[in-house]
């Protein structure tokens, strides 16, 4: 039975739902001590001194170790997987990342020294005991004010807190556009800060055994190859073959779990000092001045039209803020991830972006859910509506004479990218019909007899996922290659694991992947296993983010299983003594073209590993092949989201009345998990619209939204049912025809929330408002703008 | 200041010993191997870590493990019967209403709770009630019709089976 | 975050004076205190346990006096380290005036905090403020006139002042979650240390 298409339900629900579930906290070992870091309190300081005695000698503390230990013991700097070349050519500034502090902090929550002991509790009081002499200094926390003369200097390798100041497109083609305009729109806007807050707390457990000289790391990771490969080179100098990396369930992500963070060195590197595992699990206050925070920007954009609404060009200038070092692969978002993704939906023959990327005495930035993608969806999407209101047209006409046609395709952008398929016009006409847009008028007067001022809004988007091909990310940076890889071992009795790159952190792989291996080997779901998440098992692979794994975890699969099916019917034309050629591979059986004879795929198997009657001469024993997957270019997911929100005009509470999306992600595997991957994304993009914002003091640099007393998670109140569609054109370059569905949600729900709250606020005369537009800042909104009309 | 406590777990007595600032939750996650209900916060704000004492809901990270001693606490790991999920389990594997599992253990947990005060809840009393727990995964979207489905099996009604997974 | 305030206390000023200055008086009145040193004519160091529900830790600080004017005025400023729970710091200037035979003490406070205090306190810590400042006044009256019951209250009226004074918006429905007991040991910690500031 084919369950492609189908929405089988999850095989990793089980174990989940009975508390069966392996989180990395959830691991202990035996002998296992625990870590307890020291973070600094001051946003910038220079560190006089660290006395660790009164520490060490202090009950059931094993060591206690500083940034000085580990340089002394030749640990290096935490690396940074991607380099941007400026405008001038000349590469990004790359300050040192220590593990732990060694003359200096940067940030509240930078790591500066480790307690281990017997217990959490008594590494925790002994941490009281480590006294560290500060010197307070100035610290730099707006990126703007960070860019200005005289601003504190976050790191002396960075002059000015420059990182990098990049570029993208055709500067002179975009100035003579706009010289022809018949109108052109600004905007100032702003892209809030967001904490990823995965609901699990990031872990590890470092374990050194010292017969055979093996380090092994447990950790709460999306891509264990790359934390082996990251820590073991350039942070603890360690050879792959002596050091494991194990992902076990992932409890959440969204980006926050891809990098190599400190924690996963100290706890191997200390486990190797000490000889006894060393367990660290971030409470949640520590994850919030820990974990890679997202988003970030701060940006001017002009979009410039003609008579007839046409986008002649788009031009944007960006500071991006970058934190106060460089995480894995944070170069790369406001650059690669952000310009690149400008041209939207649209037909804009001429785009520049220049992006200005800054460090500042904050948690460092990178990746969040999206990463780059709705930032410029943002920047798009407001500009787009702005212009509609300034011309007045309906932002709908406005998008669908922009749109690139559907027989465009491939259709190249002017900032880089090649669309190979999609029907932006298809899709939002679904989308537009699902919400009623028509009857929206109707449906304002009516809210505002209740004392509610009702709106609409439209966002479409698009983002470059399925990431990445590895020539393309390599010349725009990338220290990495971005294929993946697949292993498919079909055992003797014709069940299979499939180990795979990719990691599910709440995916649903070990279903998505079950289906397509039990599809095309014509095998019950049960039968297959879905092996991920352990270095020591897996293939080189680079584990889950950008929407990549059905795009190109799943291709390498099917890859494999080409090979399989290639060997097997091999050998099936040796035992039905048939030529290659006629023996075709249908419904689990291999079969002589027009007979009924046939091989089942576990007859095939079980000759492959008892080859007794077997072509030994041609074939190898054993039905197992891997697989290495290069996409030949991105996916380009697309979709049109419709919000309908109310405020109310006393008290400035918003409620989202309705959200519909349409999306288009290629063909889908499993309905279920990607209506699921769409409410989840949905929920963070509303949550970045309305609620959520990361602030600091911007004098002193104290995180003030570090817990969820002040942190506003969306929770199930704050939200809306969601009504979701889908328009399917093929993703042309991958044998599946997917596209990915991770980012979304969170990638077109900011822009769509925020046109649905001006559209609310246009009455009053509002013309933009930055996120997070919380109940207060709505009040006060509604009561700046009814001020002047009372008045007059 | 060690404490022996005895209480009865999933329908078994266990003792313990504990120390004063010991948490139910540490005690059921590092004393007694019950890893199913987890610690997703530390202001007692996520619900990750819900469980039943003497059959009411409550954030295990709130309670001493002193304080549970003499009652009985039912944790995720004893909603099911042997194999068999409990309609409430069934319900969120129906929904796809758990995607990483994290949060999980205390929605379900929650979700009992709320059922046994209201057996026939609406969406909008489905939502206010999980105010003491997040998820970041699944936009609550599927949890609440899983909930729903969940409440209208346990009075003996049919599944709604929206995504049309409940039969196999 | 900025405070000011004004208690009146039913003692002469002398002997209010006095009492400000006496470690032994001000352990009493300072919940937790477990010791408080005069280093010097200008100087005290402290120790204060404080605990909330599970939680428990100790808190050291300085304070030195400045502009002194017995038995009028001075100014105070210090820090105080909580340890991994955070830092404070700040200054007061603190004036005693005559009030028939009772003293009037009025202060303006500023404190900045840090690390875990500021991550998870600031939005908290106005309120907590007024009520141990209310709480220290209250037993500091007491220790002064120890013929009256402990409850005769000093008279407070703490402001504190909010920034840029717009409107206030009605409560966002996140307010009404409850805040969590574990970071109140905190709270409590860095107003005792405010405390040290007005009362030294």
């Amino acid at each position: 039975m084919a369950t492609i298409g189908t929405p089988v339900r999850r095989r990793e629900d089980f174990r989940f739902l009975t508390g069966g579930g392996t989180y990395t906290d959830d691991i202990n070992r035996p002998g296992q001590l625990y870590a307890y870091i020291l973070r600094s309190q001051h946003a910038h300081a220079r560190i006089g001194g660290i006395d660790t005695a009164p520490a060490q000698r202090s009950s059931g503390v094993v060591a206690v170790y500083t940034g000085q230990d580990m340089t002394a013991d030749g640990v290096g700097g935490l690396p940074c997987g991607w380099q941007i070349h400026s405008k001038d050519g000349s590469p990004m500034a790359e300050p040192p990342h220590p593990v732990l502090a060694v003359d200096r902090v940067r940030y509240v929550g930078d790591p500066v020294a480790v307690v281990i002991a017997d217990t959490l509790a008594l590494a925790r009081d002994a941490a009281e005991l480590v006294n560290v002499n500060y010197a307070e200094e100035p610290a730099a926390i707006d990126p703007v004010a960070a860019l200005q003369p005289g601003a504190p200097q976050v790191n002396s390798e960075a002059s000015g807190n420059l990182c990098y100041d990049w570029q993208l497109g055709d500067l002179a083609a975009v100035e003579s556009a706009f010289a022809k305009a018949t109108r052109i729109v600004r905007l100032d806007l702003a892209n809030n800060r967001l904490v990823p807050n995965a609901m699990e707390p990031r872990a590890a457990i470092g374990e050194f055994n010292r017969a055979t000289g093996e380090y092994t790391l447990y950790t709460t990771s999306q891509n264990p190859h790359v934390i082996r490969l990251l820590m073991g080179a350039f942070v603890l100098h360690i050879p792959e073959a002596r050091l494991r990396v194990v992902a076990p369930d992932v409890g959440g992500g969204f980006g926050s779990k891809i990098y190599h963070y400190p924690e996963e060195a100290i706890v191997t590197w200390a486990a190797g000092k000490v000889h006894r595992p060393v367990k660290w699990t971030a409470e949640r206050s520590e994850s919030f001045i820990s974990d890679a925070h997202g988003r970030d920007h701060v940006t001017h954009v002009e979009l410039a039209l003609d008579a007839q609404g046409k986008f002649l060009a788009l031009k944007v200038s960006t500071v991006a803020n970058l934190g106060a070092y460089l995480s894995t692969f944070a170069p790369a978002i406001p650059t690669y991830l952000y310009g690149t993704l400008l041209a939207g939906t649209y037909t804009t023959p001429a785009i520049y972006c220049e992006t200005k990327a800054v460090f500042t005495n904050t948690v460092p930035i990178d990746a969040y859910r999206g990463a780059g993608r709705p930032e410029a969806t943002f920047v798009l999407e407001r500009i787009v509506d702005l212009a509609a209101d300034e011309i007045g047209m309906d932002p709908a006409e406005l998008r669908r004479r922009n749109f690139i046609p559907k027989d465009a395709y491939p259709y190249q952008t002017p900032v880089a990218l090649q669309y190979d398929s999609g029907d932006y016009a298809a899709t939002l006409e679904l989308a537009l019909k699902a919400a009623d847009y028509q009857g929206f008028e109707s449906r304002r007067r009516e809210a505002m007899g209740r004392g509610k001022l009702r709106g609409i809004g439209i966002a479409t988007y698009i983002e470059a996922c399925g990431i990445a091909p590895s020539a393309v990310v390599g010349s725009l940076g990338a220290r990495a290659g971005l294929y993946e890889s697949a292993e498919v071992r079909v055992h003797p009795t014709g069940s299979v694991s499939v180990l795979t790159g990719t990691h599910s952190h709440g995916q649903g792989h070990e279903t998505t992947f079950s289906q397509l291996v039990a599809d095309t080997f014509g095998i019950p779901i049960d039968n297959v296993e879905i092996v991920h998440g352990d270095t020591d098992k897996i293939p080189y692979g680079m584990g889950t983010y950008g929407s990549r794994s059905i795009a190109v975890g799943g291709t390498a699969i099917v890859k494999a299983m080409d090979k399989v099916i290639a060997k097997g019917r091999k050998i099936a034309a040796h035992l039905l003594e048939a030529a290659e050629a006629d023996v075709e591979f249908k419904d689990g059986k291999f079969t002589v073209a027009g007979t009924d004879r046939s091989r089942t795929l576990g007859e095939v198997a079980l000759t492959a590993y008892v080859p007794h009657n077997y072509p030994i001469d041609e074939l190898e024993p054993g039905l197992d092949e891997t697989a290495f997957y290069d996409p030949k270019n991105f996916t380009f997911p697309s979709g049109a989201y419709i919000a309908e929100v109310e405020i109310d005009l006393e008290t400035g509470q918003v409620a989202v009345v309705n959200f519909t999306a349409s999306d288009d992600f290629g063909r889908i595997i499993n309905p279920l998990i990607v209506a699921g991957q769409v409410h989840g994304g949905l929920a963070q993009g509303i949550g970045q619209a309305l609620l959520e914002g990361c602030v600091y003091d911007k004098a002193s640099g104290q995180l003030l939204t570090g817990s969820y007393n002040d942190y506003a998670m969306p929770r199930a109140d704050d939200l809306p049912t969601f009504a979701l569609s889908t328009n399917t054109t093929l993703c042309t370059h991958n044998p599946l025809g997917v596209k990915g569905c991770g980012e979304a949600g969170a990638i077109g729900a900011p822009a769509a929330i925020t046109n649905a709250l001006v559209d609310a606020l246009k009455p009053l005369g509002v013309r933009h408002l930055d996120m997070p537009a919380t109940s207060e800042k709505l009040w006060r909104t509604i009561q700046q703008h009814r001020a002047p009309i009372a008045a007059e | 200041m060690q404490k022996t406590v005895s209480l009865t777990v999933n329908g078994k007595p266990v003792s313990a010993t504990v120390e004063g600032r010991t948490l139910l939750v540490q005690l059921l996650r590092e004393q007694l191997g019950l890893t199913g209900t987890h610690v997703g916060c530390d202001t007692s704000q996520c619900g990750a870590c819900v469980v039943h004492v003497d059959g009411e809901a409550v954030k295990a990270c709130t309670l001493l493990a002193v304080q549970a001693d003499g009652h009985s606490v039912l944790t995720i790991e004893g909603v099911a019967t042997g194999d068999t999920l409990h309609p409430m389990q069934e319900a969120f594997r129906n929904n796809h209403a758990l995607q990483c599992g994290f949060c999980t253990p205390g929605m379900v947990m929650s979700a009992l709770d709320l059922v046994k005060n209201n057996p026939n809840p609406t969406e909008r009393e489905i939502r206010e009630y999980l105010e003491g727990n997040l998820c970041r995964c699944t936009g609550y979207h599927n949890i609440v019709l899983a909930i729903a489905e969940g409440a209208a099996v346990m009075r003996g009604e049919p599944a709604p089976n929206v995504y049309g997974t409940a039969a196999e | 975050m900025e405070m000011t305030g004004e208690f009146r206390i039913p003692a002469p000023r002398q002997r209010v004076w006095e009492g400000l200055n006496d470690p032994e008086v001000l352990k009493q009145c300072i919940p937790g205190c477990q010791a408080l040193e005069k280093v010097s004519d200008t100087e005290f160091n402290g120790r204060v346990v404080a605990s909330v529900g599970p939680v428990r830790a100790t808190f050291g600080g300085k304070v030195r006096l400045s502009d002194l004017d017995p038995p009028q005025s001075y100014t105070i400023s210090g820090e105080g380290s909580g340890g991994v729970a955070g830092f404070a710091k700040g200054g007061a200037k603190v004036n005693l005036a005559e009030d028939g035979a009772a003293t009037l003490l009025t202060y303006a406070a500023q404190a900045q905090i840090g690390g875990k205090l500021a991550q998870v306190g600031s939005r908290l810590i106005d309120g907590v403020a007024r009520k141990m400042a209310n709480d220290f006044f209250g037993q500091f009256a007491a220790v002064m006139v120890p013929e009256q019951p402990a409850a005769a209250p000093a008279v407070e009226r703490a402001r504190v002042a909010a920034e840029a004074a717009p409107p206030v918006p009605p409560p966002h429905p996140m307010s009404t979650r409850l805040p969590p007991a574990v970071w109140v040991t905190g709270l409590a910690v860095i107003i005792i240390l405010l405390l040290y500031f007005f009362t030294r």
